[in-house]
């Protein structure tokens, strides 16, 4: 699939110790918020805490807990979503390594061990932008 | 004896997904490209992947565009690709009713975009494609349920579906034949993709000689031996210290090179509606190496099918340093050689192919 291109180079933002980078789909098709089953953002090795991520697509912004029901928002192959979490980021001249694991259920693939999930992770290193 | 079949080219927009992903061309210019390249007249399309908002939003100005651009440009639409998400809610499956007005939404959007086909996939159980087959009816559109690996012609969940469409008796009904299901090598170019991985010689080796004994076998005609050679795949890449590449052995080598003999294809000959011409990548010589392109267009000419081929090229999912476009034309260039082999010919002209597909069909789109 298209791992390589989850993360969008050059997006890391930072405002008050909560930070965003976009993210690209690593599948050919639109997929619904139900099916974006979850997410890791780790900078430079320290992971933002789970219940602090939300995800912003579509201009809505959702906890992963509000997805599992929402099958009427879908991330469609074009767009960026955005991934944020509380992880503070100093030192806007520095490089720093970006980290994104994705959880994906395949809703029309269903296995002898119940519908396909993929997980798929990027890694870029980018400078960060003080919004 | 069967007249020669006269296949209408084309191809799925699905071969472009990197460049589209990529951002390099919106559906307006991929759909322009395709033109341009001579690569039509047959345009099959995937909802979920080309169509913003598709099945909900898609909207009569998007319609009209859609219609104008494609009759602008010569092209001929084949296929609309739909999905059955049947695992789309995470609690549990989609229930019966649920199911039927899923398909429904996405069959009125092939009918409105003019598509004659609508591509479904092999959940959808004989039960499930006799429920579909009033929708089928209402809006004109023709149901090609695709039969790709690690399924074939003869697997018995394809039989048990055309022993049905038998019963029913409805040219709405037929099969999508995928030549994934027929391939006869692991594709080099995705040996070299792992090879670049930093994967050993002698892996690879195994990994060949170890697909190369499925097709020895013959294609799994259950699950567990399907799940059984998944795990030889894992095992085989843990044996040799990469069980990172162990999954993506498996998946590729049983989900997408299908090792079915070419005359499973004819247990559903007189059902096939549509083919996905799945290919991986053109070779030095300009041929395709692992899948027998030649001697599939052959069997379709002699069997008499006159639908569309749309061309598929899968490599994109590995192969990142060569040009689709021109990978595309290589593929179809076989195409048509193979066709004039087989003493008939590809139809490129958009207006032949429109005659022909309405022919082959059973009846006009309504959308």
């Amino acid at each position: 699939m298209i791992a390589d291109r989850i993360i969008e180079q050059g997006t890391l933002t930072t405002e008050g110790g909560r930070t965003a980078v976009e993210v690209r789909i690593p599948w050919y098709r639109a997929l619904p918020g139900s099916c974006i089953a979850g997410a890791a953002l780790t900078v430079d090795g320290v992971a933002a805490p789970e219940d602090t991520l939300r995800w912003t697509m579509n201009n809505r912004t959702f906890r992963f807990e509000e997805l599992v029901d929402e099958t009427g928002e879908w991330w469609f192959p074009l767009d960026s979503a955005v991934l944020s979490g509380d992880v503070p980021v100093q030192d806007d001249q520095a490089e720093h390594e970006v980290r994104v694991d994705l959880k994906l259920y395949i809703p029309y693939i269903i296995t002898d061990h119940g519908v396909l999930h993929i997980e798929e992770h990027d890694t870029k290193t980018m400078k960060v932008a003080q919004r | 004896m069967t007249s020669l079949g006269t296949p209408i080219q084309g191809v799925t927009l699905y071969s472009f997904t990197r460049a589209f992903h990529a951002r390099q061309y919106d559906l307006d210019g991929l759909i322009r490209k395709v033109a341009a390249e001579g690569f039509g007249p047959g345009l099959e399309v995937i909802g979920f992947s080309s169509l913003r908002g598709f099945p909900d939003r898609v909207d009569d100005t998007f319609v009209g565009k859609f219609r104008d651009l494609v009759a602008e440009v010569g092209l001929v639409p084949t296929s609309l690709a739909v999905n059955v998400d049947t695992g789309i809610r995470r609690d549990r499956l989609m229930n019966h009713d649920e199911l039927v007005e899923y398909m429904r939404k996405q069959i009125e959007v092939a009918a409105r975009l003019g598509f004659p086909i609508a591509r479904v996939q092999i959940s959808l159980t004989p039960d499930a494609m006799e429920s579909l087959l009033p929708v089928a009816e209402k809006y004109g559109v023709t149901l090609a349920l695709e039969v790709h690996a690690d399924q074939h012609g003869a697997h018995e969940r394809v039989l048990a579906l055309r022993d049905r469409y038998e019963k029913l008796d409805s040219p709405l009904l037929g099969f999508t034949a995928d030549w994934g299901a027929t391939v006869t090598g692991f594709a080099p170019s995705l040996l070299e993709a792992y090879r670049r991985r930093g994967a050993s010689e002698e892996l690879l080796r195994q990994v060949v000689e170890l697909w190369n004994g499925f097709y020895a076998e013959g294609p799994p005609n259950t699950q567990k031996v399907h799940g059984e050679r998944f795990g030889a795949f894992i095992g085989l890449a843990a044996r040799n210290g990469r069980p990172d590449l162990g999954i993506d052995f498996g998946i590729n080598g049983t989900g997408l090179f299908g090792p079915a003999p070419l005359d499973t294809w004819l247990e559903i000959m007189p059902w096939v509606r549509h083919v996905h011409g799945k290919f991986f990548g053109i070779d030095e010589n300009g041929e395709e190496p692992s899948v027998p392109v030649r001697d599939l267009v052959r069997q379709l000419v002699e069997n008499g099918y006159s639908g569309a081929i749309s061309s598929e090229y899968e490599g994109w999912h590995w192969n990142n340093w060569q040009d689709p476009f021109e990978i595309i034309r290589g593929e179809q260039a076989i195409q048509r050689s193979a066709a004039a082999d087989a003493g008939s010919a590809m139809i490129t002209d958009a207006a032949e192919a429109r005659r022909i597909l309405n022919n082959h069909l059973a009846q006009p789109v309504r959308g």
